[in-house]
């Protein structure tokens, strides 16, 4: 690292360059082919064997990386001012961020291996209305990033002067506690519950009837063993392998995501900061995420089969975002009980989460009974009624299957109509919905930007309304055929809270 | 000294019973002229299709005509049932605006959380005077309450009015 020049701008460490190396490949990779194309037109191009095209291809590549990622840590200049970062970057597209301090809603940091050894850090700041990180300060001093980080949290904050806001401003400045530490066994259940294997054991669900009467015949005809001793491809023996591809692609599968697990989460530790929260977690990597609970829009508990098997869940605490879908800056907690659950909301929404809890078995108050009836009629009634003629001239009576598609939908919205329940706190909405797990959202009233009911003219014939509420963290959280008065008592009291509250909704 | 009086629940103000401001008179022959525009270039190219010597099915023209025809009708039939119903409510510390036919949604937007606001108007929005009030809260990439078809002068006083309104009402951290 340089020290600063007069003016106070400073460069990071030389080993910045290898976190842009890694920016470029991961850039490379996600428009693979134009970033591709020029390589391969000059090795078409170019004519020789094709062990020196290789060569000549590989070296290209490799050179003219490494020098893009030297010219952009040489082009990359801070400055931190009296309230705010600056950032100069850009090797021929020049770039000048200035980041306030009151914007940074976050600062995480991550440290590889190398970094690590270097006693070097990268800090990245998520900022209020950024979808993602707004700015990177790669490879500079682990002391000076706590400081950085320090400096942050201690911006000074008008005290607020409505009651809630008096309690947030008088918690007593302490020392770091841990809220949580996720242990070996935790990975494994946080591999074991990735939604991407879950997602294939959906898909694979179907076929395990199949499987299982497969694999009886199998064992029932010595099968496998056969196939195993004397590899003759017969029908059954071919089935045998089908099986035991399939059991060794899941078990793959299953260990790749324990190892990401272990990967992401490796020592996770939760920490309290007085209003900050901090996560740390990594094997090769470590990530340090951090919140500041002011800023946390709305909590999100999910638990979906295989997490309800563990009796465990899966919390994100959303901050306000300005991507279209609320992603980019979520804190998530990967895993959790319900006690740690219901201490963590506590944490998030401090004295204001009396009467609401994410937890959902909790007795929420159900949707009108009316929603069966409509959902029913529109996703499993009508497309049945209207397929069958459509089918009857291409398959004739064989198109009546389409009738099945009438129970096995209304059990779906069966499913989700008896998940759908909403909860009110004193401060804030719990809402619960789900599919075959659960998911529950909470937030505060005073956090909520927009609110509105829309009804349909059946919901009018019954005095039912769709209540929608948006939040900062994006996106809009549904409370579908609830009684219409209820749902605008329940607006004019949020439009009430919002609009007499005198403290910032983040 | 101090007060904290309690308010009755049942005494909040109701966003429902208001006097609702209607939206421009014109509005309705605006959104007619600019599906007609629409229906016409249809039309040209399903005439276009047709006069080329392309293998195409006559059925596909019927079809085509029909398109337009029905299109058509729908468009100039359509705004005088939807923009009555369409209107606006400015309260001391909220704007309510309600929409929709057979969906009619009701959207209250607090000023205390209002981003910034904007006017934009279309050339056609011009040639009638008119212009679209856009509102945008923090969480969303678009705007979040847009009211089209308002007289300009009407938007852009307005727009001024919802800024400072805005910019009265900044809380404490």
């Amino acid at each position: 690292m340089s020290n600063p020049d007069a003016t106070g701008w400073q460069r990071t460490s030389p080993f910045a360059a290898v976190f842009y190396l890694g920016k470029i490949y991961q850039a490379i990779a996600k428009n693979a082919v134009q970033s591709l194309a020029p390589l391969a037109a000059f090795l078409v191009a170019f004519k020789g064997d094709p062990t020196t095209k290789i060569i000549i291809g590989v070296g290209a590549f490799l050179i003219g990386t490494i020098l893009l990622a030297f010219l952009r840590y040489w082009f990359f200049r801070y400055r931190i001012g009296d309230n705010s970062v600056l950032i100069r970057a850009g090797v021929f597209k020049k770039t000048q961020l200035d980041i306030k301090f009151e914007r940074i809603q976050a600062v995480n940091t991550q440290q590889n291996i190398l970094f690590r050894m270097l006693g070097l850090l990268t800090v990245s700041f998520d900022t209020a209305g950024s979808s993602g990180h707004e700015g990177s300060l790669p490879a500079i001093g682990a002391g000076r990033a706590r400081d950085l980080r320090d400096r942050i949290r201690r911006m000074p904050r008008t005290a607020p002067d409505d009651e809630a806001a008096a309690g947030h401003a008088e918690r007593p400045a302490s020392s770091p506690r841990t809220l949580l530490r996720l242990t070996a066994g935790d990975m494994v259940r946080i591999g074991l519950s990735s939604n991407r294997v879950f997602l294939l054991l959906v898909v694979i669900g179907p076929l395990s009837e199949y499987l299982e009467r497969s694999a009886g015949e199998i064992i029932e005809e010595n099968a496998l063993i056969e196939f195993l001793t004397n590899g003759e491809a017969t029908l059954l023996s071919g089935i045998a392998a089908g099986v035991l591809l399939v059991l060794g692609i899941l078990i793959v599968l299953f260990l790749v995501s324990i190892a990401g697990a272990f990967l992401r989460f490796h020592r996770y530790e939760l920490v309290a900061d007085d209003d900050v929260l901090r996560s740390t977690g990594g094997l090769l990597t470590r990530h340090e995420h951090s919140v500041n609970c002011a800023k946390v829009q709305s909590l999100h508990a999910s638990q979906h089969v295989v997490l309800r098997l563990f009796r465990r869940f899966r919390l994100r605490a959303k901050q306000a975002s300005a991507s279209k879908f609320g992603r980019g800056s979520d804190f998530l907690v990967p895993l959790c009980t319900g006690d740690e659950m219901t201490a963590l909301s506590d944490e998030f929404f401090p004295q204001e989460f009396s009467g609401l809890t994410l937890d959902p078995r909790a007795a929420f108050e159900r949707i009108s009974r009316q929603y069966l009836r409509s959902r029913i009629g529109i996703a499993a009634v009508l497309p049945a009624l209207l397929a069958i003629p459509v089918l009857w001239g291409a398959v004739g009576p064989a198109a009546l299957v389409a009738l099945l598609w009438i129970p096995a939908c209304a059990f779906m919205v069966w499913q989700k109509y008896r998940r759908y329940g909403v909860l009110r706190g004193q401060d804030g909405l719990a809402v619960r919905s789900g599919l075959i797990g659960y998911r529950v959202v909470a937030w505060l009233h005073r956090k909520v930007q927009r609110i509105s009911i829309t009804q349909s003219p059946f919901q009018r014939r019954k005095q039912l309304a769709t209540l929608r509420i948006f939040l900062a963290a994006g996106g809009a959280i549904k409370i579908p055929y609830i009684e219409y008065a209820k749902a605008t008592a329940l607006r004019d009291y949020v439009l009430y809270r919002v609009e007499s509250s005198r403290q910032a909704w983040h | 000294m101090f007060e904290n009086p309690e308010i009755p629940i049942h005494d909040l103000p109701a966003a429902d019973n208001l006097q609702w401001q209607k939206l421009d008179a014109r509005y309705v022959r605006r959104l007619q002229v600019e599906a007609l525009i629409t229906t016409a270039l249809i039309a040209v190219g399903v005439l276009a299709l047709q006069l080329l010597p392309l293998p195409l099915d006559r059925r596909l023209f019927f079809g085509g005509w029909l398109l337009v025809l029905s299109s058509g009708l729908v468009s100039l039939a359509w705004p005088p049932v939807s923009v009555p119903r369409k209107g606006y409510a400015l309260r001391d510390k909220d704007i309510v605006y309600r929409s929709g036919v057979f969906w009619q949604t009701v959207t209250a937007v607090p000023f205390n959380r209002v981003q910034h606001v904007e006017t934009t108007s279309t050339p056609l929005d011009r040639r009638f005077s008119q212009a679209a009030l856009q509102l945008f809260t923090a969480g969303s990439s678009g705007g979040d309450l847009k009211i089209d078809g308002m007289p300009a002068g009407v938007a852009e006083s307005l727009r001024l009015y919802l800024l400072e309104k805005a910019g009265a009402s900044i809380e404490q951290p």
